[in-house]
């Protein structure tokens, strides 16, 4: 995968080894170990992606990042810590971070958080997203700690939790889940495979546009497949399903529950019935 | 009479007693008489919501006024009045004259003509299929006539919000019968006596499932309502019955808490009704503490899972319900002996609830005085497909399919003829033609092969292609199971993969006794409801449309021509007549032809869409078997 990378820690070895496992698999990484020559190097390169400790002389972790997001608020920010204590990881999340290493970690799983990381950096430049403010962050993760600490007591709120952060958030990207997983005092494990389990949790990025076609038996004798041909012919999803304007995103479903009136498209809340496949275009025209 | 707001959930407005009820229900004024000269009841349900129901009311607000009779005509929306095929439909009360499939701009032509004139508006009323003769009242209409709507007795008639009406229409009163004059056994024993079974598809004797659960010795019981998509339109259109039966049976049981179980957390339209709905009920005093003064407390929240088919399971259910996976358990323990947190839990679909208040207001006796021995009562179905008239009927149990699809559904569309009805929802089975006086009882059911399911009905044409439908379960099979046990999980995938290639052209003929040999073993040795049921599809399609299969093996077509591969559509040059709309309908252009001399099909160009197939008024278009497509011979 490509990508542009700056790598910063005090730690020679960090930087070494993340160039040494990245670099391979066709990222282009700089690395330093200079807080402050970081950010003259932002200031004059683009990065997708930096890498950074928390804990360092001169400028830490948190400051960088607030610069970073002052400087270049489109780069998209990994940050390796030692010390994942809750209200750690609650202050980084606060700063609008996409993804957070516990030391001490395998290449396999910087490989991974790194890959996904900049996969998402991708997904959020092509649909030009404004980026978040660190204002924003921090109202989102406030509003998620709100959340937790309401439905803290309650058994079997796990449900709940993810219903109302995925509303908040959109998606739910693995930062999130181990955030709640941490909030709940339950496993990732246990929140991972609820989230995975249930159609209505999603991990990906969404249009701004949320196309549901029906695939019911009912739908499907009416033709839903022709619907579907048809939106993914004329508005050239990627593999996520998503337009790369972002504006469209799709998923099928399984049955709606208004069979008399098949075939049926949910966009967004609003449902579209007895739909003929001719003219399955028109309905897209008053979402902009 | 006793008025009745309800804003907040916590407030106690007015704690009616059984006087007051009986006092509402026989001096209350029908809440469809709120014109004095007439109220106008538009649908509100999905299909008439698309087809511009909002706009609809808006123009009759405007018109109303602009003839000066809005203060003695008055207009309200209801909930689903089952009739979609239809859609947009509005009553008016009182002749019930019942307008039809017209658009927004009609309005001012209705009303002119039913208010001005004072005659039904001839150009929008219901037209007899056969004689096109007019029917201008509901009840005059075969679709309502020959249907025994119990359950769905109020809707079309009533704001589902509006709890005077469904008091008006009788409705609590059983809720008081039982809460303050029974004790907990005799509404067991009554639901017993009735002999309803549970609606949800397994037919479960409700009446045992009560009497297992009250004889648990736990404090803490809870009784949930799945209200599932399958039972979308009670809970839309009458969600106080299901409110009612919900605290009949947590008396019955001796359970203080209900759970109403919506598996789509985004469906603001149905939690906002349900919310609505228990606050009126709360406001009287039916939900709470010392209902009806009896000294008997039960509540009711909404609870909600996250859209997957698993958790219409009821054990699935309660552990989606507990913030888990929803995985299905082994049963037994079964959830009425240890369900929610391991208590003691009634689950039972919408319409199971529906029909507990009946029982009570009534007798067994009366439930009893429709249907067969086995299977008393009615059965909501929703009917779609190739029928005429598609929407949501009820009726009385040992009906027989054939009276569903010629009677009520109006027989079949032009030029349509019955290939078979398919039944039970995405994991049901179909039923041929020859097998269309099977009535619709739990156990004729069965002995076909399928399941009654969620009730929900195809009626299935020649255009279909059983092979490619076989496939379609099995990737839902395969798309839903939650993957805990072996044979659903694997089963699901090979099955999928064999029919694939059969719909593709690659099948062999001993894959079909592989088929049918996995598909049982599925069904057989599934842990859960999903898996037993899910191959259905595949048995039944197997056991009743086997030449059907064969020919796509051995002669390579799909006589409906569905599979792309295993058809090639061919105009009959002696009876085409040249008439044109093949190819103005032929999103490729690749049929080509002059006026009025046969036509031409480029089969490089064709993407066999079947729209020229559809549209052919002369019927000069013929399947024949598939084209091997060329392999690059290097």
């Amino acid at each position: 995968m490509e990508g542009n990378i700056l790598v910063v820690d005090d730690d020679a070895i960090v930087v070494k080894s993340c160039d040494s496992v990245l670099a391979p698999e066709g990222f282009t990484i700089t690395g330093t170990t200079d807080s402050d020559a970081a950010i003259e190097l932002i200031r004059g390169n683009d990065y997708d992606i930096v890498i950074t400790d928390l804990v360092m002389p001169g400028i830490d972790g948190f400051e960088l990042i607030r610069q970073i997001n002052a400087i270049k608020p489109s780069t998209g920010i990994v940050v390796i810590t030692g010390f994942a204590s809750q209200q750690n990881i609650k202050d980084i999340l606060q700063l609008g971070i996409i993804d957070y290493l516990s030391k001490p970690f395998t290449p396999h799983i910087l490989l991974e958080t790194i890959t996904k990381a900049m996969h998402l950096m991708k997904k959020i430049k092509a649909i030009a997203t404004i980026p978040d403010t660190e204002d924003e962050a921090k109202k989102r993760t406030d509003a998620l700690n709100n959340i937790i600490s309401e439905h803290k007591a309650t058994p079997g709120s796990l449900l709940r939790v993810l219903e109302s952060a995925q509303d908040l958030m959109g998606y739910l990207p693995p930062s999130v889940q181990r955030f709640i997983a941490n909030g709940l005092r339950i496993p990732v494990s246990e929140v991972y495979s609820v989230v995975s389990f249930y159609p209505y949790f999603t991990m990906k990025i969404r249009g701004r546009h949320h196309i549901r076609v029906c695939v019911g038996n009912a739908c499907h004798a009416k033709k839903s497949g022709q619907i579907l041909t048809r939106l993914k012919r004329n508005l050239k999803f990627d593999e996520d399903n998503i337009t790369a304007d972002g504006k469209f995103s799709y998923e099928t479903v399984r049955c709606l529950g208004a069979c008399g009136f098949a075939p049926i498209v949910e966009i967004d809340h609003d449902t579209h019935g007895a739909i003929d496949p001719d003219k399955a275009l028109d309905i897209l025209k008053d979402y902009h | 009479m006793p008025a009745i707001k309800v804003r907040s959930m916590n407030r106690i407005i007015k704690k009616l007693t059984i006087e007051d009820l009986k006092a509402i229900r026989d001096n209350f004024k029908d809440p469809r008489s709120i014109g004095t000269k007439a109220s106008i009841l538009v649908c509100g349900g999905s299909a008439c919501m698309a087809r511009g129901s909002e706009k609809i009311q808006e123009t009759l607000s405007g018109e109303l006024q602009k003839k000066g009779i809005d203060n003695e005509v008055s207009f309200y929306e209801t909930g689903c009045n089952g009739f979609c095929n239809q859609s947009p439909v509005m009553n008016i009360y009182p002749d019930m004259t019942l307008y039809q499939a017209f658009k927004p701009e009609d309005v001012p032509a209705i009303v002119d003509e039913h208010f001005t004139k004072g005659q039904p508006a001839e150009k929008f009323v219901y037209k007899d299929l056969k004689d096109k003769k007019s029917i201008p009242n509901r009840q005059d209409i075969p679709f309502f006539s020959l249907q025994t709507r119990r359950v769905l007795n109020k809707i079309g008639l009533i704001q589902p919000d509006h709890i005077e009406a469904y008091i008006y229409h009788g409705g609590y009163l059983g809720m008081a019968r039982a809460v303050t004059g029974m004790k907990p056994q005799e509404i067991v024993k009554e639901i017993k006596e009735s002999g309803l079974r549970g609606r949800g598809g397994g037919g479960f004797p409700t009446g045992l499932k009560f009497e297992i659960c009250a004889r648990m010795a736990d404090d803490t019981k809870y009784v949930i309502c799945n209200a599932g998509p399958i039972s979308r339109s009670i809970v839309e259109t009458d969600p106080h019955s299901i409110i009612e039966g919900m605290i009949i049976a947590g008396r019955a049981v001796g359970a203080a808490k209900g759970f109403i179980y919506v598996r789509e957390p985004d469906n603001l339209f149905i939690l906002r009704r349900l919310h609505t709905a228990i606050e009126r009920a709360r406001g009287c005093g039916f939900l709470g503490e010392d209902i009806l003064n009896s000294g008997f407390d039960f509540m009711i929240d909404v609870s909600f899972g996250a859209g997957t088919f698993i958790c219409g399971e009821e054990t699935a259910l309660i552990h989606s319900m507990e913030g888990k996976r929803g995985f299905p358990t082994p049963k037994p323990p079964y959830p009425a002996q240890s369900g929610l947190w391991g208590r003691p839990t009634i689950v039972d679909n919408a319409e199971t609830f529906a029909n507990i208040p009946l029982i009570m207001v009534n007798t067994p006796e009366w439930f009893r005085s429709v249907g067969t021995q086995t299977s008393p009562g009615t059965k909501i179905f929703t009917l779609s497909g190739a029928v005429n008239l598609n929407g949501l009927i009820e009726i009385p149990m040992g009906t027989t399919f054939k009276t569903i699809v010629y009677e009520i559904g109006g027989g079949l569309k032009k030029k349509s003829k019955l290939k078979a009805i398919h039944i039970g929802g995405p994991t049901g089975g179909v039923i041929p033609e020859s097998l269309i006086d099977t009535p619709t009882t739990y156990e004729d059911i069965t002995a076909t092969g399928c399941i009654v399911g969620s009730g929900n009905l195809i009626v299935m044409d020649e255009n279909t292609c059983m092979v490619s439908e076989a496939l379609n379960a099995m990737e839902f099979g395969h798309g839903e199971s939650c993957g805990k046990c072996v044979p659903c999980r694997i089963g699901t995938k090979v099955m999928y993969d064999k029919l694939l290639d059969i719909t593709e052209g690659r099948g062999k003929m001993e894959d079909l006794d592989m088929l049918a040999e996995l598909a049982y073993e599925v069904r057989r040795t599934s842990l859960c409801g999903l898996g037993q049921t899910s191959p259905i599809m595949v048995l039944t399609a197997l056991k009743y449309f086997r030449e059907e299969f064969e020919t796509h093996i051995k002669d390579g077509l799909c006589q409906a021509g569905r599979c792309r591969n295993l058809s090639t559509f061919i105009i009959e040059t002696k009876t085409c007549t040249g008439c044109g709309s093949c190819a103005r309908k032929c999103p490729q252009g690749a049929i080509s032809g002059e006026k009025k001399n046969p036509h031409l099909i480029d089969q490089g160009m064709c993407i066999k869409c079947r729209s020229c197939f559809e549209t052919c008024p002369f019927n000069s278009i013929r399947i024949e078997p598939g084209v091997a497509e060329e392999v690059d011979s290097w």
